[in-house]
């Protein structure tokens, strides 16, 4: 019944709603239709039509209450008065179009300064998986003693995907490799993204592609027998310009060929944050894209590449999951105890992916919205403020209307809708300044990556949800005092005077409060804002050690034409070698990935010889790089005793490398490390001999602690994918020339894969990122010290107008300019006074935080709060004098006549 | 609102809705049919059967469109919808079961 019954209600309750004009000419003419028979009537039985006329309008009993039952039939009256509040709302602004201004200006920055961060949170965290019910999507992970988060390997996988039955299909894949791709053979191949996916892949994940299939369950079955492939959307449009007749076009990917047998939608832009892959191919391809070849992927069960997927069956709760992977674990360590020892797995939900521990990016976002949100909270008391004094100097209109028999509820929605009204502009401002801070800051930088970086940040449906929530709640919280009290306010006193004196310290109240807390809000923002920055520049320090200035870095792959190892080893040395006599070439050596590389460093487990293992641990792990000789001369890492890798240190020489100090310190705390040996991978037929001690250095970033580090020799531990790092005589950039000489003499076909400074990776690692940080919380620390310092002068300022008259009585009975300002200030001083106070605990309270949770170094900083609180306590304190003043310098006389 | 004059109250939308059963009217017709059927004893004051109509229309009981009178005036008339034709016969059932049960009580023997 209801759905039939709305089945002819809503077209009419619209049709009353949008041709209003049109249903009341209607109801006119029903109602006049009505009168003519009635007078028709009349004049049939004999009258004069004037009593005829009359007799119908009396039978009538008031047009009008008529017309107004009528409506009221309509149901439609909440949205009438709605529309008519907005509108008699509007007309108010237009009348005082300097405070309207001010309020809508005020919402627009504090909304707008919460889009940015909200537009984090959402892409990190709640954007969910662009794939049909994305909520059952669960993330199966290993854990091990050090990581919580870790892969499985592709004899793992088929073990997971065959033996568990919580789940709709189990899928894997690898992170994004960079491949090369060409059209053709014998053109140069150009670096794209390609990602190995399970057979299951696509339709586990119910992505159909746009043209063509995806891959057959079968297709990653057998070793490099299917070679298939599917483009991404985007990557079908660059690269072959979006040609409907690309499914069975022959591609070569690290110069194997490929048939590509579909595209996939354009609503699947793969499911990581930060990159799209361009290719995704079938696993059993892994042998032409494998990232360690030092393993075998279709074998060694600890060559552990695979992020596994799985879609959990309807009605399987995510307990029996997790169950079921921990035996499944324990299975694997019984099995297979040499690779499986001492590992579990479970199952995490994407949020909880999301949310992992070891991720920064999404604190930040956590931290900056709240940060944010205070900012609007102080914009929103700054707002409040003013529409208290406005509902002040409106009393007497408010009082009128409840004379007039207004009920104080629909009076109460009369201001509600107006602060509504002015939330929605302000929200409107938020949208602009949000999209300009978050197209125009956030999707500004450029990262130093060879495969390129998709910002996620972005203004989308989702979020102009979020701002319009935002704009509704700031309403209710900047309206509904001043609404409560307007409606509240005195009939009798209302009424009688143009100056509705509102005696009394509980009037003020509400008022002081919001000075209180503005002040407290903003100090802990600029406190928070100036720690970050402080931190961050203390970082930045950390990094020392190591050169940054005239080192060109440039990325090489010999894979993509196919070199052996042989070929590829005498390859490196060759351009080792001529870099190094190249003019204006000082160092030159070869690196995986220098210090603060984007690329992360490989982990090596190791047994010390001779180290007193604790006994439920096989090996300790340590990040590592795999360096040429001079590599550590070229970068300016020092080498404190000992020696550097050697051209000596060949594949079949003794096994070498270098540590840096805090690993010798670790494992050799009373001894010399040097001449130790470890066993790599806990093979005890070739340990590594220690001949170097290097400096240590932060690897990562430089806020991480510094960690355990060992440099391996190229020689003895081959690699394809290397970068050159030259330090040269002047401007690195001038050099790249040089360099692609050198790889052309070599081999014409090579391509540089990515040539840049090492300064534009180290500023963007350490200063740049940061700077977002920075300037983000500096930003909304001014914004909130602005804010508050508006609210505080307004607050003042509104006193004195409020008290003009008694400070004239005050003065013509005596007091001083002096005393009267010291009125007017002591009260604006206790408030700050007792903001700052609370904005110290705060602010401490955010440090502690953002200890915890964004910088594993610092403890309190004083200097910064030796910094903001006086600072502080300045700008309030002119702040509130500047009307204090004013108000000393009043002339009794003119006092005693101010209205 | 107004009060429908010597009607037993919240009869008037069941009065409505059987008229309104036997053919689609327009107001005016609505009020003379009503007199004329019941004899001259029930009369809706005009003032509250429009609110009324409006009221049924809002329901989704009766359905309104603009036709010609037989000397060709427009003219708002009202049909009886499937909705209403239910809503009618629910109510009818209620009217006969409440007046049955107070004609029982009126007319009990005295003694």
């Amino acid at each position: 019944m209801r759905i039939e019954h709305w089945w002819y209600a809503l077209p009419l309750r619209l049709r009353s709603l949008v041709a209003r004009r049109r249903v009341e000419r209607e109801m006119d003419e029903e109602l006049q239709f009505h009168l003519e028979q009635k007078i028709a009537e009349g004049l049939g039985a004999g009258l004069a039509p004037a009593a005829a006329r009359h007799r119908a309008m009396r039978a009538m009993g008031g047009l009008e209450q008529r017309r107004e039952e009528i409506r009221d039939a309509w149901r439609i009256r909440w949205w009438t008065d709605f529309a008519d509040d907005v509108r008699y709302a509007l007309r108010g602004l237009r009348r005082t179009p300097g405070v309207a201004a001010l309020v809508v200006a005020t919402l627009a920055v504090g909304i707008g300064m919460t889009a940015m961060p909200f537009s984090m949170v959402d892409a990190l965290l709640l954007r969910p998986y662009p794939v049909p019910r994305p909520g059952d999507v669960v993330s199966l992970v290993g854990t091990s003693r050090d990581h919580a988060f870790e892969n499985f390997s592709y004899r793992e996988y088929l073990d997971l995907r065959d033996k568990t039955k919580s789940y709709d299909g189990v899928i894997a894949s690898t992170t994004i490799i960079p491949a090369g791709f060409a059209t053709a053979r014998g053109a140069t191949p150009e670096v794209h993204g390609a990602m190995l996916v399970s057979g299951n892949f696509f339709s586990v994940l119910g992505i159909v592609p746009q043209l063509g299939r995806g891959f057959r369950a079968d297709e990653d079955a057998v070793p490099g027998r299917d070679a298939v492939a599917v483009l991404a959307a985007d990557f079908w449009r660059q690269a072959f310009a979006a040609d409907p007749k690309v499914v069975g076009r022959h591609i070569l990917v690290d110069g194997r060929e490929l048939i590509v047998v579909g595209v996939a939608p354009d609503s699947f832009p793969g499911l990581m944050i930060f990159s799209r892959p361009d290719l995704y191919l079938p696993l059993g391809m892994a042998r032409e894209l494998s990232i360690d070849p030092r393993k075998d992927f279709f074998e060694d069960r600890d060559d552990r590449e695979l992020a596994v997927r799985a879609r959990l069956a309807a009605g399987t709760p995510l307990a029996a999951a997790r169950a079921e992977i921990a035996a499944l674990a324990r299975d694997f360590a019984r099995s297979y105890p040499a690779t499986s020892r001492d590992r579990g797995a479970g199952v995490h939900t994407f949020f909880e992916m999301r949310t992992r521990a070891d991720d920064l990016n999404w604190k930040f976002a956590i931290v900056f919205t709240f940060l944010a949100l205070s900012v609007l909270l102080v914009a929103c008391t700054n707002v409040a403020g003013l529409l208290l004094s406005r509902a002040r100097t409106r009393a007497r209109e408010i009082a009128v209307r409840l004379a007039l028999g207004a009920g104080r509820g629909r009076l109460t929605r009369l201001l509600l809708t107006e602060a509504l009204v002015l939330a929605g502009l302000g929200g409107l401002g938020g949208v602009a300044i949000g999209y300009a801070g978050i197209h125009g800051f956030l999707q500004s930088f450029t990262i130093p990556t060879e495969l390129p970086v998709k910002i996620p940040f972005r203004m989308d449906a989702r979020l102009l949800v979020a701002i319009v929530a935002l704009a509704v709640g700031s309403a209710v919280v900047c309206g509904l005092a001043p609404a409560l009290r307007g409606s509240r306010s005195d009939l009798a006193t209302g009424l009688k005077a143009a100056d509705v004196e509102l005696p009394g310290p509980r009037r003020l109240w509400g008022r002081n409060l919001l000075v209180v807390a503005q002040v407290a809000i903003s100090l802990m923002l600029l406190t928070s804002s100036l720690l970050m920055a402080r931190s961050f520049r203390r970082a930045a320090l950390a990094t020392e050690g190591f050169a940054k200035d005239h080192l060109l870095m440039v990325r090489l792959d010999p894979r993509l034409l196919q070199y052996d190892r042989e070929r590829t080893a005498h390859f490196y040395e060759q351009l080792t070698d001529r870099a190094r006599a190249a003019p204006g070439v000082r160092f030159a050596g070869l690196t995986r990935n220098p210090p603060l590389g984007l690329d992360g460093f490989a982990a090596v487990a190791f047994v010390p010889e001779g180290y007193d293992m604790p006994g439920d641990r096989k090996s300790f792990t340590a990040a590592s790089d795999t360096v040429s000789p001079g590599f550590l001369e070229t970068m300016g890492i020092a080498i404190l005793r000992g020696r550097d890798v050697r051209p000596q240190d060949a594949a079949d020489a003794p096994r070498v490398a270098l540590v840096n100090e805090a690993f010798a310190r670790r494992y050799w705390p009373d001894q010399e490390a040097l001449g130790k040996r470890f066993l790599l991978d806990g093979d005890p037929a070739r340990p590594v001999e220690i001949v170097g001690i290097a400096r240590t250095i932060k690897v990562a970033t430089g806020t991480s602690k510094p960690q355990d580090f060992v440099y391996l020799p190229l020689a003895q531990h081959p690699q394809e994918r290397m970068i050159l790092m030259l330090r040269t005589a002047g401007e690195p950039l001038l050099w790249v020339d040089v360099v692609r000489g050198i790889v052309h003499d070599l081999d014409p076909n090579l391509p540089l894969l990515e040539t840049r400074s090492y300064a534009s990776l180290y500023r963007y690692s350490e200063v740049d990122g940061p700077g977002v940080a920075v300037h983000m919380t500096g930003t909304m620390g001014a914004v909130g010290l602005l804010l508050t310092l508006s609210g505080l002068y307004g607050l003042v300022a509104y006193n004195v107008s409020r008290r003009t008259r008694e400070i004239g009585i005050r003065m013509a009975i005596g007091a001083g300019p002096a005393g009267v300002l010291r009125l007017f200030l002591g009260k604006g001083l206790a408030l700050v006074g007792i903001g700052t106070a609370i904005g110290l605990a705060l602010g401490y309270g955010v440090e502690r935080l953002m200890n915890a949770m964004l910088f594993d170094v610092g403890g309190i900083d004083v200097v910064a709060y030796l910094i903001v609180v006086p600072a502080m306590l300045v700008v309030t304190m002119l702040a509130a004098y500047l009307p204090a003043r004013r108000a000393a310098r009043i002339a009794p006389t003119v006092a005693l006549r101010y209205e | 609102m107004s009060r429908p004059n010597d009607l037993v109250l919240g009869t008037l939308d069941l009065l409505l809705l059987k008229i309104l059963a036997l053919e689609p009217l327009h107001g005016w017709a609505i009020g003379l049919r009503l007199r004329s059927l019941s004899g001259d004893v029930l009369q809706v004051s005009e003032g509250s059967l429009y609110p009324s109509l409006h009221k049924l229309e809002q329901e989704g009981w009766i359905r309104a469109e603009w036709k010609q009178t037989e000397n060709n005036r427009r003219a708002k008339f009202y049909a009886l919808t499937r909705l209403g034709r239910k809503q009618l016969e629910s109510e009818t059932a209620n009217w006969q079961r409440l007046s049955a049960a107070i004609s029982h009580v009126v007319l009990l023997a005295e003694g």
